[in-house]
Parts: structure tokens; C-alpha cells; sequence
């Protein structure tokens, strides 16, 4: 081995040993053999170095990184508390434990301070091998709680990347489809318009069928843009006034409003932390879904909200035709439908948005129905008027 | 009387180009509509460069932003860079409903910005309101020779 430092290897006998990779930083032949007869007494296996100044002791932990590092305070040419600079300059996390003689309560509390791991007093080294042990378990979770924290940040990464990932995909793809789609709506109406009756009637008939199919791709696309716009616009997040807005959607809703003879009312509302036009996207979607899923009678739509531990507690309840209970979930899944388009325009595009933007916000969204008797949509947001710690920005 | 108003088009579309043509058939404004494919031949219609020396100066630009060799933004930049080609107004006429683009578009000396329309009846009813606007109601500046 190196030079400077002295080989002690203790041979093991009789019952298994634990197996220990020690260095000592040690002046005192005779203090390092007791050190390791300690240890070997408690059933360490204990192979070690022993050095006695800096360079020594920098050559063998990088030559072979000790578990543990068992340092003389004072020695005739270093200290004992500088081995724990080295190891930080090596990027070391090896505890170090103090063997010292008369070491002082102050300076042995200014050690530990400095991030010795501990300290044992020469004449109490009986004490050495729990010491040892303590410092090693210590590591050792130490070490498995830092990997478990590093595995969930990389999964947190890798899951952000993901959704980022699909939502760019949903953007991109449905933004350059519009292009090409532009020009075979444009130009199927173009045909029929400029054609129309020159051909025979199935010239007519296949371009107008042609002409639709063109029309209601793009209404899917602008749907899907507008569901993958949910997570990446650059509005900004404000204290909003849900009763304001929903004065916005009354107005907005105004026409399908006067012609199903709706009445539609909110009860006192809170302010939420959240963007405005999503707040108000989310209700247009609930309150236009009550009033367009009617029943015989006129639609009476009604808006609460209620405090529930850390959260408002928003219900919006209507008298419609109501959901079958088994579609409970599905109807928020994007393009699901539930009628066929003669019954109910629409493509099932309200629902998946309402989902995302109240999720975005840390809060959830569900549906209480019954097929006949209405349907009560609600969702909950976090209470507060300021960014909650964890939302996403 | 009047003199015929000149519309360059700058679209690499030309099935767009053909819609634009078609819109105004027959309008009262009688446009006469020049086209090119890109930003760089653009600029060289513009600055009557090359095979465009003999060029005629447009009194309005319809300009696209997804444009092969110099983007539609870059072309914006470029004329209203120019103290002659500053004055002639410039639509921005894209799909994009971006935002930014819209945005960035105004900040750079942009005169309006229409959404090209999916639909055909939209699509010439924007190009028609776009012909009437700018040779109709509003006052444009004399072009230098």
C-alpha cells in the first residue's frame, strides 16, 4: 500500500464479522491498534489505513473510498477536522467520527457543527463500535432516501416531458391540419357551388357529402387545438370573481337562454384563483350542456358553491334528460358522445376541456345523475385568492 | 376617374391564389391581382428587381406568413423598413390564429390581420370585405413611380 500510510489488516475468526473498509487519520501506532481491537471486539471485520497527514490521506481515499473515516483531533502536522474538507473537495459523502483524547464539550459541539458525524473520547472506546454502527445505518438511509427522492424527480420529469410531448403533438397536428383540410373544404364547395345540377344528381349528392365530412373535420380540429390550448395558454392567473363571470356567460349563453326560456341562477359565488376566460369556458360548457340536453319542460339550471375543508365545492344542477350512471366517467373523455348527431349537435369536446381546466387547477370534476331526473355536475378548486404552493403556472 | 387599384398576393398556395382571384371576379374595383410564391421574390416585385424590374408598385399586399425563403413576418419587417414601401398597407392574411402571430404582426407595422376562413363563402366574403375596405372606404397614398 502507500507509503506513508500503514497497512492494519485484522484476520477474522470464528463467528462471521461484519466486513468494514475504515481509514484512520492517527499518529499514535498503539491508539490506532486499540481503535481497531474496539471494533473488532463488536464484531467488525475491519480493514483499514492509516494515515497522518494530507496527502496520504487524500491519496487513499481516492485510491480506495473508506465507509467511514475515524480522525485523531489533534496530530503533530494536520488536524484531524480538516480530513472533512478533503472529502468535500472530493465529493465524498463519508461520515467521519472524532477519536480524540481530551476534546472539550464546546470544541466537540463545534466539530459536529462543522459536520463531523460524531465523537469518542480515547479512554471511552468501548462506546467506538455502536457509534460506528449508528453513523453507517445513518448513511445508509441517508443514501436510499436520496435515490428514492431522485427516482420520484426523474418520474415527475418524465411525466411532465410526456404531457408536454403529447400536448405539442395534439397542437401541432391538428394546427397543420387545417391547412390542407382549408384548401378540400374551399374547393369541394368551390365544385359544388360552380357544378351544381352540370353533372348528374349522385355528382351533387357525393360532393355535398364530401363538402360536410370536410366542414366537421375542421370543427373536430379547432375542438382539438382548443383542448390542447388548455395547458399552454399565456394568460395569467388572477383572483376571479366567479359570480362576475358567471354574468359573463349569461350573456354569452343569451340566445339559447330566450329560446329554451331558461332560467338560469347562481347563488353568491367565491372568487378562485384561476384564469378568467377558462373559468368562464368551464361554465358556458356545464350551463350550455343543461341547457342543450333539455327535458319537455324548460330548463331551470341552478350554480352553487359550498365550503368543503381546503376546497370550494361548485355544483351545477339542471332538470334535463340526465346521464345514465354507467357513463358517468366517459362523458369527459374527449370526443365521446353519448346521442347521435340528429338528436344533439356538438362533438363532445365541452366536457374533456371542463376536465383539464379544472384539474390544471388542482381540482376535480364528476357528474351525480340519473337517467330522467337531471344531472348535477360538480367540481371543486382550491380555496384561496392567491397562487397556491404547487400549481402549475 | 379612378385608376385601377393593384393587389400583389404573396401566397405559395396557389390553389389560395386562385381563390383570391375568383372572390373578386367581377368586382366593381376591378383589382388587378399579381402574385408570387415567396418572401424573396416579394421583396424583388417590391424593389423591382429582376425579372420583376418592370413591376408595377401594388397599392395593397396581401401577404401570407408561412412562406417558403423569407417568412411573411420577415417581408412585413423588411417594407415597413423601407421609406418607400412603409406606405403601402399590408394584410396580413394567414390560417394561423396564433396569438403571437397576430401580435407580432401589429408590432411590426402590420395594417390588419385577417384569419384565412375555412369556409368558401367566408373566404370570399372576407377577400371581398378586404378589396372593398382598402380600394372603397379608405384613402390610400399615392404609389411612386
Amino acid at each position: 500500500m502507500n507509503s506513508a500510510g500503514t497497512k492494519l489488516e485484522k484476520i477474522s475468526a470464528g463467528e462471521p464479522k461484519a466486513q468494514l473498509r475504515a481509514l484512520l487519520v492517527e499518529d499514535n501506532p498503539l491508539d490506532a491498534t486499540l481503535v481497531l481491537r474496539a471494533l473488532y471486539q463488536e464484531g467488525f471485520d475491519v480493514a483499514a489505513d492509516v494515515v497522518q497527514d494530507e496527502d496520504a490521506f487524500t491519496r487513499s481515499v481516492r485510491a480506495n473510498p473508506p465507509e467511514i473515516v475515524l480522525a485523531d483531533y489533534n496530530l503533530p502536522n494536520w488536524k484531524g477536522m480538516e480530513a472533512l474538507a478533503v472529502l468535500r473537495r472530493e465529493g465524498l459523502d463519508i461520515p467521519m467520527i472524532l477519536v480524540s483524547g481530551a476534546l472539550g464539550d464546546v470544541t466537540a459541539v463545534e466539530c459536529i457543527k462543522q459536520g463531523a458525524t460524531d465523537y469518542v473520547l480515547k479512554d471511552g472506546l468501548t462506546r467506538l463500535p455502536e457509534v460506528v454502527r449508528r453513523a453507517l445505518r445513518e448513511r445508509h438511509e441517508h443514501r436510499l432516501r436520496q435515490q428514492a427522492e431522485k427516482d420520484l424527480a426523474r418520474k415527475v420529469d418524465e411525466l411532465a416531458r410526456s404531457n408536454a410531448d403529447l400536448e405539442q403533438f395534439a397542437y401541432v397536428a391538428s394546427h397543420d391540419l387545417q391547412e390542407p383540410l382549408r384548401m378540400v373544404t374551399a374547393y369541394t364547395q368551390l365544385l359544388g357551388e360552380r357544378y351544381k345540377g352540370r353533372l348528374d344528381e349522385n355528382a351533387d349528392k357525393f360532393i355535398g357529402y364530401a363538402s360536410e365530412g370536410a366542414v366537421r373535420m375542421q370543427v373536430l380540429i379547432q375542438d382539438l387545438l382548443a383542448f390542447s390550448r388548455v395547458g399552454r395558454t399565456d394568460a395569467a392567473c388572477a383572483s376571479v370573481d366567479c359570480n362576475a363571470v358567471m354574468e359573463e356567460v349569461r350573456q354569452a349563453l343569451g340566445s339559447a337562454i330566450e329560446e329554451s326560456g331558461a332560467a338560469v341562477t347562481s347563488a353568491n359565488l367565491p372568487a378562485v384563483w384561476a384564469e378568467r376566460t377558462q373559468m368562464a369556458q368551464v361554465f358556458q360548457n356545464l350551463i350550455g350542456n343543461a341547457i342543450k340536453f333539455r327535458g319537455k319542460e324548460p330548463p331551470v339550471v341552478l350554480v352553487k358553491a359550498e365550503k368543503t375543508g381546503e376546497n370550494w365545492l361548485f355544483s351545477v344542477t339542471d332538470n334535463g334528460i340526465g346521464i345514465a350512471a354507467e357513463y358517468a366517467d366517459s362523458v369527459f373523455v374527449v370526443f365521446q358522445r353519448l346521442h347521435a348527431r340528429s338528436e344533439y349537435s356538438g362533438n363532445g369536446i365541452g366536457l374533456a376541456i371542463c376536465k383539464k381546466i379544472v384539474e390544471r387547477y388542482g381540482g376535480k370534476i364528476w357528474l351525480e345523475s340519473f337517467t330522467g331526473s337531471g344531472s348535477t355536475f360538480k367540481f371543486t378548486l382550491p380555496q384561496g385568492t392567491e397562487n397556491p404552493q404547487g400549481a402549475r403556472p | 376617374m379612378k385608376s385601377i387599384p393593384h393587389l400583389l398576393v404573396v401566397d405559395d398556395n396557389p390553389a389560395d391564389v386562385i381563390l383570391v382571384r375568383e372572390a373578386l371576379a367581377g368586382s366593381v374595383h376591378r383589382s388587378r391581382i399579381h402574385s408570387v410564391e415567396d418572401g424573396v421574390e416579394a421583396m424583388a416585385f417590391l424593389n423591382r428587381k429582376e425579372k420583376h424590374a418592370n413591376a408595377i408598385r401594388p397599392d395593397l399586399v396581401i401577404l401570407d406568413l408561412n412562406l417558403p425563403k423569407k417568412a411573411g413576418l420577415a417581408v412585413l419587417a423588411a417594407m415597413k423598413a423601407g421609406p418607400d414601401l412603409r406606405r403601402i398597407p399590408v394584410v396580413i392574411f394567414s390560417t394561423s390564429r396564433l396569438s403571437e402571430d397576430i401580435q407580432r404582426s401589429y408590432e411590426l407595422g402590420g395594417n390588419c390581420y385577417v384569419t384565412k376562413p375555412g369556409n368558401l363563402d367566408e373566404f370570399f366574403a372576407a377577400m371581398k370585405s378586404i378589396e372593398e375596405f382598402w380600394f372603397g372606404t379608405a384613402s390610400l397614398p399615392r404609389q411612386g413611380e
